[in-house]
């Protein structure tokens, strides 16, 4: 109940000011624990005129546990993986790091601010990781073609993927690492 | 000037009362006596000192303690206080003010925890300041003057920035303190960062280490359900950055010494939560530290299982640690375990390693043999237990070993059911590796998953993502197999067509993994049977060896493969490597004795889909055979599992010939498997296996295809 009210608050603060490049909708209307994200590559960047999509799942218990947030729209990045799922490693999305008063919003930011600054030494996708390290050229041109095939016209959410798991608990090991959950 | 007025003393009483609407009229009779209390906040707080009691015999007479600084060097008792006790002004006005006679000034303070010679001063600030404005009204300026010596305490603090007060003063300025803060909060509205409400100080509790503020329904629901699971490491500040620093500071042993992320149950109480949860908070909390060390020892008693006493964690007791504050309850602790030391193990003293109390039901017992304790000079020997156990025991013994990843500090396994392969133990908080059990700096986990700042590699090098749907199949959640497979398939597109091949097995029979883990079992333990029990505790201590192997694929296959594409090629070869190394485990199993052809092999998809490591498996020979190359057993082994056909020996293919480079005396190849594996390997290397594939397929079913393309 209160984790309803807050994520009503949360969404209002995101549509109504809603910070640089990133919008916010929510697919279902009844369902505020399900938020679709387009992210704007920032300029300057290899994403800079791609749209990105985010899907954004919020656990029943949320706020105490984490979000999980994943690309919708394939991007080529050294800290989301490869792939139709697009997970995210996110240190303030780890089981283990979530405080319940971080906000979406900051969420958001921190992985709109990973466009601008991939981090290429915590990489779930370690031959990019290495790529955007030694040949940045080579990186920005890959990035920027995937941008052109993926990330280009009305953002797609609707991946072929499942539902989900909200609030996934782990029952015996600890945090699994990185983008957590979330993925089907 | 004054006379055009009627009276100047009713004028400067209605001005003042009007700037100070708090003050009053003691004496009806006397309406020219006016009081006024002058609060005492400092604008910086200031550390008060309560010296040793034995200060008591100075003469009572001396209203509070002089000023003379820290004269004592015995223990002295410090508090940094932002309020202290306020200053009761009197000033009465003679029928001669202001022209001929100064106000009158009565100071005190309750408790009089003001000196004398201060009082003394203060009120004959009064005269002083009436002289220099010209014998005029000083109402106003004197209160003003009051107000501002209060804001350094009268100048009463010390070089040191320290107030030393009469101890006998202390519980009540203590209290005022606690009561004008708390006073001061529950005026204020704070904005919940939880609930994201503006809140009422009165409704918020103020985090007493960090001073966050959060709403208490938030705290106790976050903390209550903390609790309930029993993750003791939530139950800690909830702001996003206080984590973060004070994580810094917290060792993977988690030292009681440390500044501390947890929250004493005192504060849990003050919240409130129930009494009740913050006893379980205590017990498990104290349990995690038992379980933490590998060195506890526990009591034989079946019906008990309580821990050994111990001087390192001793066991809260309860209430104790409810009613007392801070920390004197771990010091109450500290004196009662010494006591009972004395009356119980000092008279053991010589073989006090040996003899343990149990906490719980206080049996007394040999720590080696665990029998009701013998005396020192008895011998005896540690008593066996595998005999003991049940199949079923047995069973779950089985499958931690091979499903799980035992902390590097405390040892308590992990399974991982999905993410990364940095784990953070449950327990004891380390962070290590799931692949190869390594302890991580909690400060940068993932260099052991990257190309340290040398060079260097460890076996686990871009190997984060293995194993990333979990351990075992029966974790993670949906069908992640699939996508399990997706992400390992990906840097090879074709493999996408492996899906759902491998993902039938699992949605039709979702236990069947038993079976196959069996079977898997049978075949791991048949070639072992002179020494069947070591023989499997060999296997599965060897995980890490072939991720090792896997590793060093990458540079065999640049080495031996002039024809690789040298960057590119290499992750891809990592990769085929750890699929490679999982073929192996499938073939081995499927070719145990419990066989059940199609089943076997479908297991052997299933496993795939989740299992990276293949390190823990049954039968990977090629590994045994770099690692062991004199083993017979393991010899026996792997040439069982090579008449499996072309297949399979494709499938071991590359993590053989990882082997190879770096174990060039190891006879145990034959010609033809080595050229077969070479031959593999080069394919591997150019994407061609798909024709080989098409060659191969025909004596197993898809399964194996699937994993050709993988490889």
């Amino acid at each position: 109940m209160s984790s309803q009210k807050r994520i009503a608050k949360e969404l209002v603060e995101c549509t109504a000011s809603p910070p640089t490049g990133i919008t916010v909708s929510l697919p279902n209307d009844s369902d505020v624990h399900k938020w679709h994200v387009v992210l704007d590559g920032p300029e300057g960047t290899a994403y800079a005129g791609g749209r990105f999509g985010l899907v954004v799942s919020l656990p029943i218990e949320y706020p105490f546990k984490a979000p999980a947030v994943t690309f919708a729209t394939r991007i080529y990045h050294p800290n989301v993986t490869n792939d139709s799922l697009g997970s995210i490693c996110l240190g303030l999305l780890k089981s283990e790091n979530w405080k319940p008063s971080t906000r979406l919003l900051s969420v958001l930011e921190a992985v709109r601010n990973l466009l601008a600054e991939p981090q290429p030494d915590d990489p779930l996708e370690a031959r990019i990781a290495d790529e955007y390290r030694r040949d940045r050229r080579e990186f920005d041109k890959n990035a920027r073609s995937y941008v052109a095939r993926y990330a280009k016209g009305p953002v797609k959410f609707d991946a072929p993927r499942g539902e989900p798991a909200a609030g996934e608990r782990e029952g015996n090991g600890g945090d699994g690492g990185g983008a957590s959950g979330g993925r089907a | 000037m004054a006379d055009d007025f009627d009276n100047p003393r009713d004028v400067e009483l209605s001005s003042l009362s009007a700037i100070y609407p708090e003050i009053q009229n003691p004496d009806p009779h006397d309406p020219y006596t006016i009081a006024l209390d002058v609060p005492v906040n400092p604008s910086q707080a200031v550390t008060v000192f309560f010296p040793a009691a034995s200060d008591d015999a100075s003469p009572p007479g001396a209203s509070g303690a002089g000023t003379a600084g820290p004269r004592e060097q015995g223990p002295v008792d410090s508090h940094e206080l932002a309020h202290l006790p306020s200053i009761h002004l009197e000033i009465s006005l003679g029928p001669r003010y202001p022209v001929a006679e100064p106000p009158q000034i009565t100071i005190s303070a309750n408790p009089p925890w003001l000196p004398a010679e201060t009082v003394k001063r203060l009120e004959e600030d009064a005269p002083r300041l009436w002289q220099e404005m010209g014998c005029d009204m000083v109402g106003f300026t004197y209160i003003d003057h009051v107000q501002q010596a209060a804001d350094d305490v009268f100048g009463l603090v010390s070089d040191k920035g320290a107030l030393e007060v009469d101890p006998k003063h202390k519980i009540a300025i203590l209290d005022y303190d606690i009561k004008a803060r708390r006073a001061a909060f529950e005026k204020g509205t704070f904005g919940c960062e939880i609930c994201l409400e503006p809140k009422k100080g009165s409704v918020c509790h103020r985090m007493l280490d960090c001073a966050h503020v959060f709403c208490v329904a938030c705290l106790q629901d976050f903390y209550n359900n903390a609790i309930k699971e029993g993750d003791i490491a939530a139950v800690r500040c909830l702001a996003p950055n206080c984590a973060k620093e004070r994580g810094k500071a917290m060792s993977p042993g988690r030292k009681r010494k440390k500044p501390r992320t947890f929250i004493n149950p005192s504060e849990l109480l003050q919240i409130p939560l129930d009494q009740e949860v913050v006893k379980r908070y205590v017990t498990l909390k104290y349990k995690t530290e038992l379980e933490s060390d590998k060195n506890t020892i526990y009591c034989p008693r079946p019906w008990c299982n309580g821990a050994a006493r111990s001087k390192k964690h001793r066991k809260p007791q309860g209430l104790e640690l409810a009613e007392a504050s801070d920390d004197s309850a771990s010091e109450e602790d500290d004196d009662e375990d010494h006591a009972e030391g004395e009356t119980k193990s000092k008279p053991y003293k010589p073989a006090e390693d040996l003899l343990a109390i149990c906490e719980e039901c206080s049996f007394a017992f040999c720590s080696r043999c665990t029998q009701s304790w013998h005396g020192e000079f008895v011998r005896c020997t540690p008593r066996r237990e595998k005999g003991e156990l049940t199949t079923e025991e047995l069973a779950s013994l089985e499958y931690m070993k091979m499903h799980t990843t035992p902390c590097p500090t405390c040892a308590a396994p992990a399974q991982k059911t999905h993410g990364c392969n940095h784990m953070i133990c449950y327990r004891c908080q380390s962070h290590f590796c799931y692949l190869c059990s390594a302890w991580l700096d909690p400060g940068n986990p993932y260099q052991h998953f990257n190309e340290a700042p040398d060079g260097r590699v460890t076996g686990c090098y871009m190997r984060l993502w293995e194993l990333e749907m979990g351990d075992g199949d029966d974790v993670g959640y949906g069908f992640a197999g699939g996508a399990g497979g997706q992400v390992a398939a990906h840097a090879v597109p074709p493999a996408a067509g492996a899906l759902p091949q491998e993902l039938i097995p699992e949605i039709i029979e979702p236990e069947e993994e038993e079976e196959a883990q069996d079977a898997r079992h049978a075949a791991a333990a048949q070639p072992h049977e002179p020494q069947a029990d070591g023989g499997q505790v060999g296997i599965a201590r060897e995980g890490p060896l072939v991720l090792r192997i896997a590793a060093h694929q990458a540079a065999g296959a640049g080495r031996g493969g002039p024809r690789a594409r040298a960057g590119a090629a290499a992750p891809g070869a990592v990769r085929g490597g750890a699929r490679a190394a999982r073929n192996n485990q499938a073939v081995g199993r499927g070719g145990g004795p419990q066989q059940q052809a199609g089943r076997g092999a479908g297991g052997g998809a299933q496993r795939g889909g989740q299992r990276g490591r293949g390190g823990r498996g049954g039968g990977p020979p090629h590994r045994q055979n770099a690692n062991n190359p004199a083993n017979p057993a393991e010899r026996a082994q792997r040439r069982n599992a090579n008449n499996n056909g072309r297949n399979q020996e494709q499938a071991g293919g590359p993590a053989a010939a990882a082997v190879d480079p770096d174990d060039p005396g190891d006879g145990e190849l034959d010609p033809v498997h080595e050229a077969w594996v070479r031959h593999f390997v080069q394919l591997a290397l150019n994407d061609e296996e798909d024709i080989l594939l098409e060659e191969d397929s025909d004596d197993d079913d898809g399964d194996l295809q699937a994993y050709g393309r993988w490889a």
